[in-house]
């Protein structure tokens, strides 16, 4: 059972994440986040928005980096694991993407 | 994009097509690796970036535009422009100069509510508590047809209302000549 | 049998799941003799009667089906009503109030009253085939859920008959549904007769997960169970966690409907996106609940036709583990259009785009196994060709749609008509069709008539292209959703006319389908065993499929063979736990991943009791809709009765000996198991419970930040004289956890546990009582704003959920007296704990949340 566990980490991670930064998106945008300037020219939408990214994109490379290569024949107990830490990165690579590509409010 | 659609349908159907035949030895990871991931993840990167790209363009600015406002009321739609002296307000009748950008700002009186004019593209929700703005330019002189897009009800079908676009330089005069008729249907 | 033996059998550690697992035959017994003992203690009670107390997932499964392909009926004949409507540009045909309700209840029959139905009836008669055991889980559950399915969709049907249905579409948009824009009861009849038939959905979610975890059969490791069990085992996830939304939403319109509470009136401090945001929440995973099990149809129907293994098995289950995830993540692309800011759109459109590449994989995974085997080209293979050609379509608009700005153009139109029908239809209907030609000789016993089904399957095809492929023209031309004239567009009346020509044409050739399933099941020629030749053991029974399944269960042994090459063996009772000697339903339970043997289950019998609940119910909501709330009280409290006759059903006495299983194997019966099936249910119904809890923070969160019309007025009554009903209500369920342990620790030792269980019941009681006196004179009104309504909803939640471990500390304060509970049998306190574990969390959440309301202001 454990290694069901294991493979839904790493889509959970990005579940989380996905969740927190939109959660934090809106937050900003009705407390006005965008106006408040932190240092270096950054506001503070950004800065959470980017926060928010990278940390799970940090805990997802954490976990992957943490699972044993396998290769896939080695069972899907194995290698069902990392395959999930993978794709948990991969979705959030690619669905935050829009924090560093898009207008915040 | 449709054309792009096209061609992968083909490729599908293709390659079941010449899957009837002897059994061959198939290398899984070719199929779901090479296929599934290396045609899907170039295709749906490029829709991402080249959707964001456009999205942003269309985006409403603070460049100065003229703003109208739009208030959609169960089943019609009042226009207000600013003229210049003093707002004038159209019913079921848009007018918009050609050639210039546009904000159209979106309330609603009572329920849900979709402003949407098929040949400037976009739409956008006219929800109660909230105020929406919407981003249109019309490029030529000419009389188009909006209407709701969301279901509001009973006069749903009927909910629509005329785009006049005129030459900038005729636009308030249009605008003035309009106010007036509404009120005449009005009465 | 050696007391070490039995230890290594019923072991249920993890790393055990390795080492094989090696059970010794049974000896051959005659079959004919063990079909007639198992009939006697599984089949349906004789005659009429014996349909209203039937329990058995064969009987109900088909059961759910043929009512599904009922409504699917009614939904189609609506269906051609809205294409007469729109053939002529200014159709005369219906009036617009009767157009809006019959689309509205067309989207709705087919989504809540056939395709979820479908999947899971579908779900419930094969999983106990396919798994090896021999039936669900909780029997009676499967038939409560039929019988609330039932039920609710006749409610909706009558309420369609007497011209008040449902009329504000199938997303029931508020403002338009509330009281103030939808009077009457058109909008009650959608809200509460489709929570009516979501409690037949999360029933039917509850023991799908719970017998695919639990009662695979003794060595069918989950990494290498059947494809369709991985699939149905998402969508049974999915729709835990789905559903909980919507009857949030559901329950909380209602609420402001009947009794005036603001959660979406924009006036009082509510946000009509509120539900929206809730409605998609749902709304969009529900598109994958209904695509899952499709999918899995394919993964077992294609290898077999093509005479070969599946291409990819792992890379498959890992895309069904992303869908699952991935499909909550998307639900805002149904609002692209109510002004969310651009990089919230660009979250979601990225998601969107995103979940197509499991699906991809699939679908090469597919299309690799018929390039590895040869592909046969029987009937079920034409649906399934269908469901390629029609389905790749469906996906392709379905990505143009996640891209914004297309989707601000395509939004609300008839594109996105037809995109949705290619993805359901495509991604649904034809796959299900397929199921229907594959699985009817094992329902019938009988082959079909020749040459029917091909002919109905080109109909069905070229009706169904002929109507929604042009339909993506007429949206792109401008011709939005929802409308019932198009005077000012005639040049649109072609397009019209074309689809709805071919829109009968496809009545027809379901029309056909079903001509052929009636002829065969009453006119077909007997089936021989196994048709297709399949591995799976579903074959590995006589046709029809008898009540009980397996006259034995399938050992290992018997997992990697053909079906037919272990039928025999099976029915002779070489397998595990042959027959039905002790004259009850007995099988296997076995542990989460390695499916090692751990206990007996023992199941109640054929019972009126589901029926009773579910119409007791049924009172309740008609009470609702005829707006006599103070007597809605009396179904309330039958209900509460009924679930203490429900529990007390399961209560005998427990058989300490040890049951043989096979030669040398002999394993403990449930009541001497602490993790019983109905302790893995309740965890899985607490999963839910906890999903609908965590929109209920959600939209407190979301109307508190982002609804116009905060803060509200200035609180009045709830000030520091309210704080100690507040922290009793949060802190008392608390002390019923503790209480529990108590009771727990008593049990083991053997002391009767009257004080601890009373004390627990007490604990329960004082939360509630404070509740009340809250309500008395210590709350806000809560019609005011919506921060006073929501709590009030706080409370409603922490009342229920300390009434519930109440009624559970009570059970087991009777069972106690009565000397149920003993060192080896813990009875209700396994249960009762994991509730009040439950509300012991949330108490103190709901607390500092409606605190936490006060103080926004």
């Amino acid at each position: 059972m454990m290694w069901l566990a294991r493979a839904l980490l790493g889509l959970g991670i990005w579940a989380t994440g996905f969740s927190l930064v939109y959660a934090l998106h809106g937050t900003g945008c009705a407390r006005g986040w965008p106006e408040v300037a932190l240092a270096g020219g950054v506001d503070q939408h950004a800065a959470a928005l980017w926060a928010g990214w990278l940390a799970t994109l940090a805990a997802g490379l954490i976990l992957l980096l943490r699972m044993p290569r396998v290769s896939a024949e080695a069972g899907l107990r194995h290698w069902l694991p990392r395959a999930g830490a993978l794709m948990g990165v991969g979705a959030t690579l690619f669905t935050l993407l829009p924090v560093a590509l898009a207008t915040s409010c | 994009m449709l054309g792009g659609a096209a061609v992968l349908t083909l490729l599908v159907l293709v390659l079941l097509a010449m899957a009837f035949g002897p059994p061959r030895k198939v290398a899984a990871r070719r199929w779901t690796h090479g296929l599934g991931l290396g045609l899907s993840l170039p295709v749906l990167g490029v829709m991402l970036a080249a959707g964001l790209w456009v999205g942003e363009r269309v985006l409403p600015r603070d460049d100065g535009a003229l703003k109208i406002e739009v208030h959609a009321v169960q089943w019609y739609w009042e226009f207000t422009a600013p003229g210049s002296d003093g707002p004038v307000m159209t019913r079921d009748r848009l007018i918009l100069p050609a050639g210039e950008p546009v904000d159209l700002v979106i309330t609603s009186e009572d329920v849900i509510h979709s402003f949407w004019v098929p040949q400037l593209g976009g739409k956008m929700d006219a929800i109660p508590g909230r105020t929406n703005r919407l981003r249109l330019q019309a490029d030529a002189p000419g009389v188009l047809v909006g209407q709701c897009a969301e279901f509001c009800g009973l006069g749903h079908a009927v909910m629509r209302f005329e785009v006049e676009v005129v030459d900038p330089d005729d636009w308030e005069d249009a605008l003035r000549a309009t106010a007036d008729n509404g009120e005449a249907e009005d009465d | 049998m050696t007391d070490s033996t039995a230890q290594g059998l019923t072991g249920t550690r993890e790393d055990a799941q390795d080492e094989p697992l090696t059970i010794a035959a049974n000896p051959p017994q005659r079959a004919l003799g063990l079909h007639r003992e198992l009939t006697k203690a599984w089949a349906n009670d004789s005659g009429w009667w014996g349909q209203v107390t039937a329990v058995n997932h064969t009987t109900l499964g088909l059961r759910f089906m043929g009512t599904a392909l009922v409504f699917f009926l009614i939904g189609g004949v609506l269906s051609m009503l809205i294409r007469a409507q729109l053939a002529t540009h200014d159709g005369a045909f219906l009036d617009t109030e009767l157009y809006n309700q019959i689309f509205t209840m067309h989207g709705s029959i087919m989504m809540f009253l056939f395709a979820i139905p479908m999947l899971e009836g579908l779900s419930i008669y094969l999983l106990p085939k396919l798994l090896g055991t021999r039936d669900m889980a909780f029997p009676r559950l499967t038939a409560l859920g039929y019988w609330c399915y039932l039920f609710g969709g006749l409610i909706m049907l009558t309420a369609l008959l007497f011209g008040v249905a449902p009329r504000d579409g199938w997303f029931m948009y508020t403002p338009l549904s509330s009281a103030a824009h939808s009077p009457g009861i058109n909008a009650d009849v959608w809200l509460l007769g489709v929570t009516f038939v979501e409690i037949s959905a999360l029933a039917a979610a509850v023991e799908i997960t719970v017998t695919i975890l639990r009662q695979r059969a003794p060595g069918m490791k989950l990494t290498e169970m059947p494809l369709f069990a991985w699939y149905i085992l998402g969508t049974s996830v999915m729709m835990l966690v789905g559903f909980p939304p919507l009857i949030l939403a559901s329950v909380l319109l209602e609420i402001e409907r009947a009794f005036g509470w603001p959660f979406f009136d924009v006036a009082r401090g509510g946000d009509p996106l509120l539900w929206q945001h809730l409605f998609w929440l749902f709304g969009h995973p529900e598109v994958y609940i209904i695509f899952l099990p499709a999918a899995g149809v394919l993964s077992t129907l294609i290898p077999v036709l093509c005479r070969t293994q599946i291409v990819g098995y792992g890379a498959i289950v890992a895309s069904i583990l992303a869908l699952v995830f991935l499909s909550f993540g998307l639900w805002v692309h149904h609002m692209f259009t109510v002004g969310i800011p651009h990089m919230a759109l660009a979250f979601f459109s990225a998601a969107s785009l995103a979940v197509a590449v499991p699906t991809v994989v699939q679908v090469f995974a597919w299309i690799g196994t018929m390039w590895q085997g040869r592909p046969e080209l029987k009937l079920p293979m034409y649906y399934i060709l269908g469901f390629f050609l029609t389905f790749v379509m469906g996906g392709l608009t379905g990505v143009m749609l996640a891209v914004v700005p297309f989707n601000w153009q395509a939004h609300d139109t008839a594109f996105v008509t037809a995109h949705l029908h290619y993805v359901l239809i495509g991604g649904f209907v034809f796959p299900m069709l397929a199921a229907a030609a594959w699985w009817m000789p094992q329902i019938t016993g009988r082959e079909r008539v020749r040459g029917l089904g091909e002919a109905a399957f080109w109909v069905i095809l070229i009706g169904f292209h002929g109507t929604f492929f042009i339909m993506h023209l007429t949206g792109l031309l401008g011709m939005p959703r929802r409308i019932d004239v198009y005077t000012e567009n005639p040049e649109w009346v072609w397009l019209n006319l074309t689809s709805s020509i071919f829109g009968f044409v496809m009545t027809i050739g379901f029309g056909l389908f079903v001509l052929d399933m009636a002829l065969q099941a009453f006119m077909g020629q007997k089936q021989r065993r196994d048709p297709w030749r399949a591995p799976t053991l579903d074959w590995a029974m006589p046709l029809p499929a008898p009540a009980y399944t397996f006259a034995s269960i399938p050992a290992p042994r018997h997992l990697d063979k053909e079906a037919r090459d272990v039928t025999l063996p099976l029915a002779r009772g070489e397998g595990l736990l042959p027959g039905a000697p002790r004259r009850r339903r007995e099988f296997l339970v076995t542990s989460l991943a390695g499916a090692r043997p751990d206990h007996v289950a023992i199941l109640p019998g054929n019972t009126a009791l589901p029926l009773a609940v579910s119409a007791t119910i049924g009172a309740f909501v008609l009470l609702m809709l005829a707006g006599l709330y103070p007597l809605t009280l009396l179904p309330l409290a039958g209900v509460a009765a009924l679930v203490w006759l429900w529990g007390r059903g399961m209560v005998r006495p427990v058989d300490e000996a040890p049951i043989p299983v096979a030669p040398g194997w002999q394993l403990p019966e449930q009541g001497l198991r602490r993790r019983t099936l109905g302790w893995s249910g309740s965890v899985c119904l607490l999963v839910a419970n906890g999903t609908l809890f965590a929109s209920l923070v959600f939209g407190v969160g979301f109307l508190a930040v982002v609804a116009p019309g905060w803060p509200g007025p200035e609180v009045q009554a709830a000030g520091r004289a309210a704080l100690p009903g507040v922290v009793l209500a949060a802190l008392m369920p608390l002390s019923g956890a503790l209480a529990v342990r108590w009771a727990e620790a008593g049990q083991r030792r053997g002391s009767a546990g009257l004080v601890a269980a009373g004390l627990g019941l007490l604990a329960n009681a004082v939360a509630l009582g404070a509740l009340a006196w809250l309500a008395a004179g210590h709350m806000d009104d809560p019609t005011q704003h919506a921060r006073d309504a929501l709590r009030g909803v706080l409370a409603g939640y922490v009342a229920l959920h300390a009434f519930i471990a109440a009624g559970l500390g009570g059970f087991a304060l009777d069972q106690t007296r009565r000397g149920e509970i003993t060192p080896a049998h813990g009875g209700v306190l396994p249960t009762w704990r994991l509730w009040q574990d439950y509300a012991a969390v949330t108490a103190p959440i709901a607390a500092v949340l409606a605190v936490g309301l006060g103080m926004s202001t």
